[in-house]
C-alpha cells in the first residue's frame, strides 16, 4: 500500500511537476500584482455621465416606441453630452442618436474624445485604429477603435463604435497578468476559462498528487520521523557510531545496501521495502535493512561483515600499467583480511566534504600490501572537471596516506567444486578479476579458468604475461579497435561477442561466470549470458561505476 | 562509484517543508478541483433565473421624457420598461442620477413603492425552475450575510425552499434582481477563501502569508523535483542471466 503510494506520488509528480510550478509562479504573479494591478485600469477614470436635462432629446420617445414596438427596454443616456437611446430587443441592442433618431455613429474624433474622457494617465493619444475584433478583448466583436496612449504602461483604450461605449482599458501589466491567467487556468485561448478537459485532468492528477503526499506525510508522522527525540534507525545509529555500513539512497529503503543480521530472540517483522529488496533466504536468516528498523533495547545486530574497519593506507609504489590504468600499492598499518574480489571504500577529500569511491583489490589476499588499479577519468569535455576520485588517488606520492573502509562486497569465488570458472572483463574490471584468478590458482585443486578480457588496443592490455604463463588459465584478450602498429592476430570485436561464441560450445550449467567492467560492457554481457541460458545463480558481477 | 548521501538531505527538507506547506498544497488542490469541476455558469446560478421584462404594450400612454426630466432634473439615465406589479405588467420609468435610483409609474409619474408582496411576486417571476416555493422574504438593512456585498444594502432577500437553497436579492427601489446565490456558489466562495487564504473578506490576494506559502510551496516543489531526479534516474542492478 505505502509502496504504491510512493510509486503514485513519484510518477504523478513527474507528469505534473511542470504544471504545479507554473501554478505557483502564476499565483505569485497574481499575489504580487493584486486585483487592481492586473485590471489594466491604472489610468481609467470613472466617468460621471452628465445630467440629461442639459442634453434633452429632440427625437421623442414615442417615435422610438413606434419604430421598435418589441423593445424590452429603452434607455436614454448621454454620451459626452450627446443624448443616445439604447434599445434592447431580446439579446440585441440598437443605439440611436437621440437628436435625430438615426443610428448612432462614432467617428475617429468621437472615439478619441471618449477614450480621453475615460483616461487620467500622463500620456497623449498617439494612434487611433479602426478594428473589428481584438485578441485583448476576447468576447467583443463589431465596429470599434483602438486608441493608443503614449505612457509608461502603453495604455490602449478600446471603444465600441456602435454604442459609443468604452469596452476596456489594456496595458503592459494587463498582458503580464493575462499570461499568468493562461498558465494558471491552462487556457491558452485567452478566454480565461477554467472549465475544460485539460484542467480537469490536471486537477484530478493534482488531487491524487497532494493526497498521496498527505498519506505519506501522515505515515512519516505516525512513524515519528518528525519527533526530534525519536529513536534512530539502526542505519543512523551505525553511521553515528562510525560503523562501516553502506547506503546510497540515504534511508529510503530503495538501494538495499545497508543489510545487517538480527541475532536476538525478537527479530523485527519485515517491511514492504525489505520484501522487495531481500531474498526469502536472507529474510529467513535474520537479514534486515538497517534503515527500516528503529533501535530497540532488546535488539542484537551484527554487521554483514564484522571484519570491516577503517584503515590508514600508505602509498608505497605507483606505476602506470597502460595509458589509462595506474597501479597503486599501499601498506596498511594492520592486516586486512579480505576475500579476492572485494573492494575498499576510499575517502576522497573534495572541497569541504568527503566523497567516497570504491576500488577493488587487484591481488589475492595474504600479503600485507593492497594493490589497486585506478583508471584515470579524464575530463569528458573541456568545461567539465576530470574524475575527482581518480585525480586525487593518481596525484598521491609514495608516503602519502589515505583513509579507506572495508573490505566490502560479495563478488567472491563460488564454492562449486566441479564448475569451470569463467571470467569476463574489460577496462578497470581487471582488478577484482585478477584477484579472483590469483586466488583460484592458489587453491589446492584449482578449477579450470577461462578469462576473456576486452581492451581498445594492445596498449590498453595489462598483466598479459601473468595470465599467458598460467597453465590453468585459458586467456583470451579481445581488442575492439586494434591500432595499425599492433600486428594483432587475436580476436577483434566486443569481448562479450567473443565470449558468446565460446559459450556456444559449452554446457552452460557447468559454468560459474564472473563479470566486471564498464557499465555498457557489463550490461551487454549480462544480456548475452541470459540469452545463452547461463543460470542466473551461476553469475556474479561487480557493477563498479554505479 | 559515487555514494549518493545528498539525497537523504533533500528528503529531510522535503519532509519538513511538506509538514508546513503540504497541508495548504492539499487545500489548494481540493479547492482548485472544486472550482474547476463545477461549471462557472452553474456556480453563478444562471440556470436559476430568467429575463422578466416584456415590451411596453403600444396602447399604454407614457409621459414624455421632458416631463420626467422637469420633475427630476438631476437624472443621468432613464429607462422605460415594464415591471410586474399588482398581478400585471406595468410601464415604469427607472431613473438613475444624483437623486439616487427611482421607480416611477410611466403614465402618472408617481413613485412606485415595492412592498413585500410585490417583491415576492417579482422573485417568483425571476425564478426559472418549476414550482417556486418561497420559504422567507427578508428586508435586510444591516449585518448582510457574507454572500452579499454590504454596499448593496438595504435590499430584499428572497429565500427559496429548493435543492440549492436559492436566495435572490432584489433592489428595494427598482425591484431588479441584483444577486443570486445557491449552495454551490456558497461552496465555491468557501473554496475560493481557502484558495486565496483570505479568511475574512475573501478578496485580498496580496497578503504576506499567501506570498509566504507560495514561496514555501515553490521550495517544497523544487526539493521534490530534485528527489525525483535522484529516485527515477537511480539505476537498477542489471538483471541478467536465465532464471
Amino acid at each position: 500500500m505505502m509502496r504504491f503510494m510512493q510509486w503514485l506520488h513519484r510518477w504523478v509528480s513527474l507528469i505534473l511537476i511542470i504544471q504545479v510550478l507554473l501554478w505557483i509562479i502564476s499565483a505569485a504573479v497574481f499575489s504580487l500584482m493584486g486585483h487592481h494591478g492586473m485590471s489594466g485600469h491604472q489610468y481609467m477614470r470613472h466617468v460621471h455621465p452628465p445630467i440629461l436635462e442639459k442634453t434633452a432629446p429632440v427625437w421623442p420617445l414615442e417615435n422610438v416606441r413606434k419604430s421598435y414596438p418589441d423593445a424590452d427596454s429603452i434607455v436614454l443616456r448621454s454620451v459626452l453630452g450627446q443624448p443616445q437611446y439604447q434599445i434592447k430587443q431580446e439579446d440585441n441592442w440598437v443605439y440611436l442618436n437621440a437628436r435625430d433618431g438615426h443610428i448612432w455613429q462614432t467617428d475617429t474624433e468621437l472615439a478619441t474624445r471618449l477614450a480621453e474622457a475615460s483616461y487620467n494617465g500622463p500620456g497623449e493619444v498617439t494612434d487611433v485604429t479602426a478594428i473589428t475584433s481584438t485578441d485583448e478583448v476576447i468576447d467583443w466583436q463589431g465596429n470599434g477603435f483602438r486608441v493608443d496612449f503614449a505612457d509608461d504602461l502603453n495604455t490602449r483604450v478600446y471603444v465600441d463604435a456602435d454604442s459609443g461605449q468604452i469596452i476596456e482599458h489594456r496595458n503592459t501589466l494587463w498582458v503580464i497578468a493575462d499570461w499568468a491567467f493562461r498558465l494558471h487556468f491552462m487556457d491558452y485561448s485567452g478566454e480565461r476559462s477554467f472549465n475544460h478537459l485539460l484542467i480537469w485532468s490536471a486537477g484530478l492528477f493534482a488531487l491524487w498528487f497532494s493526497l498521496s503526499g498527505l498519506i505519506l506525510l501522515l505515515r512519516n508522522i505516525a512513524q515519528g520521523d518528525f519527533n526530534p527525540r525519536r529513536k534512530p534507525t539502526w542505519l543512523e545509529q551505525l553511521q553515528r557510531d562510525q560503523q562501516p555500513i553502506a547506503s546510497s539512497c540515504g534511508g529510503g529503503g530503495t538501494c538495499g545496501l545497508c543489510k545487517v543480521t538480527f541475532t536476538g530472540d525478537q527479530i523485527p517483522a519485515i517491511t514492504p521495502a525489505e520484501r522487495s529488496m531481500l531474498s526469502a533466504a536472507e529474510v529467513q536468516g535474520g537479514l534486515r535493512l538497517a534503515c527500516q528498523h528503529r533501535v530497540r533495547p532488546q535488539d542484537e545486530v551484527e554487521l554483514a561483515n564484522a571484519d570491516v574497519a577503517t584503515h590508514q593506507l600508505t602509498l608505497v609504489n605507483k606505476r602506470d600499467l597502460t595509458p589509462s590504468l595506474t597501479e597503486l600499492t599501499f601498506t596498511a598499518e594492520r592486516a586486512i583480511d579480505y576475500a579476492a574480489g572485494q573492494f575498499m571504500q576510499f575517502k576522497i577529500p573534495h572541497k569541504e566534504a568527503a566523497l567516497t569511491r570504491h576500488y577493488s583489490m587487484a591481488t589475492k589476499p595474504g600479503s600485507n600490501q593492497l594493490v589497486f588499479t585506478v583508471r584515470h577519468m579524464p575530463a569528458p569535455t573541456a568545461d567539465l572537471p576530470p574524475g575527482v576520485g581518480s585525480t586525487f588517488l593518481c596525484q598521491l606520492q609514495p608516503g602519502d596516506q589515505v583513509e579507506a573502509i572495508g573490505p566490502f562486497g560479495d563478488f567472491v569465488l563460488s564454492s562449486q567444486p566441479q564448475r569451470k570458472q569463467v571470467f569476463i572483463g574489460g577496462g578497470a574490471g581487471i582488478a577484482p578479476l585478477r584477484a579472483l584468478i590469483q586466488a583460484e590458482l592458489d587453491a589446492s585443486q584449482p578449477r579450470d579458468c577461462v578469462f576473456f578480457y576486452g581492451a581498445r588496443n594492445s596498449n590498453e592490455l595489462c598483466y598479459t604475461g601473468e595470465f599467458s604463463v598460467a597453465e590453468a588459465v585459458d586467456y583470451t584478450p579481445v581488442l575492439s579497435e586494434p591500432a595499425a602498429g599492433d600486428n594483432w592476430t587475436g580476436p577483434v570485436g566486443f569481448v562479450h561477442t567473443v565470449a558468446e561464441q565460446w559459450l556456444a560450445t559449452q554446457d552452460v550449467q557447468t559454468l560459474d561466470v564472473y563479470v566486471c567492467g564498464p557499465p555498457p560492457m557489463l550490461k551487454a554481457t549480462m544480456a548475452m549470458l541470459a540469452k545463452a541460458g547461463v543460470p542466473r545463480d551461476n553469475i556474479r558481477f561487480d557493477d563498479f561505476g554505479i | 562509484m559515487t555514494q549518493v548521501t545528498r539525497s537523504s538531505r533533500w528528503r529531510v527538507w522535503h519532509r519538513w517543508l511538506s509538514l508546513i506547506f503540504g497541508i495548504q498544497m492539499v487545500l489548494w488542490s481540493i479547492s482548485g478541483a472544486y472550482m474547476v469541476f463545477f461549471d462557472l455558469d452553474y456556480i453563478h446560478g444562471d440556470h436559476l433565473v430568467q429575463e422578466i421584462t416584456q415590451p411596453v404594450p403600444a396602447n399604454i400612454q407614457v409621459a414624455p421624457v421632458d416631463e420626467v426630466l422637469a420633475a427630476y432634473p438631476h437624472t443621468q439615465s432613464l429607462t422605460l420598461e415594464t415591471l410586474w406589479l399588482n398581478g400585471q405588467q406595468q410601464a415604469v420609468y427607472k431613473l438613475d442620477g444624483h437623486q439616487g435610483e427611482m421607480l416611477l409609474n410611466a403614465t402618472t409619474l408617481t413613485t412606485v413603492q415595492l412592498d413585500e408582496a410585490a417583491i415576492e411576486a417579482l422573485a417568483k417571476r425571476y425564478y426559472a425552475l418549476p414550482d417556486p416555493q418561497i420559504s422567507s422574504v427578508v428586508y435586510l438593512t444591516e449585518n448582510p450575510p457574507t454572500e452579499l456585498n454590504p454596499a448593496l444594502l438595504p435590499i430584499w432577500q428572497v429565500n427559496f425552499d429548493d435543492f440549492g437553497n436559492t436566495s435572490l436579492y432584489l433592489s428595494e427601489t427598482t425591484g431588479e434582481m441584483l444577486v443570486k446565490r445557491h449552495t454551490f456558489w456558497r461552496g465555491f466562495d468557501i473554496f475560493w477563501m481557502i484558495h486565496i487564504m483570505d479568511y475574512e473578506d475573501r478578496v485580498d490576494i496580496e497578503s504576506w502569508w499567501l506570498q509566504a506559502f507560495i514561496i514555501g510551496t515553490f521550495i517544497l516543489m523544487i526539493t521534490g523535483a530534485v528527489l525525483l531526479v535522484y529516485t527515477i534516474s537511480f539505476k537498477r542492478k542489471p538483471q541478467g542471466g536465465a532464471v
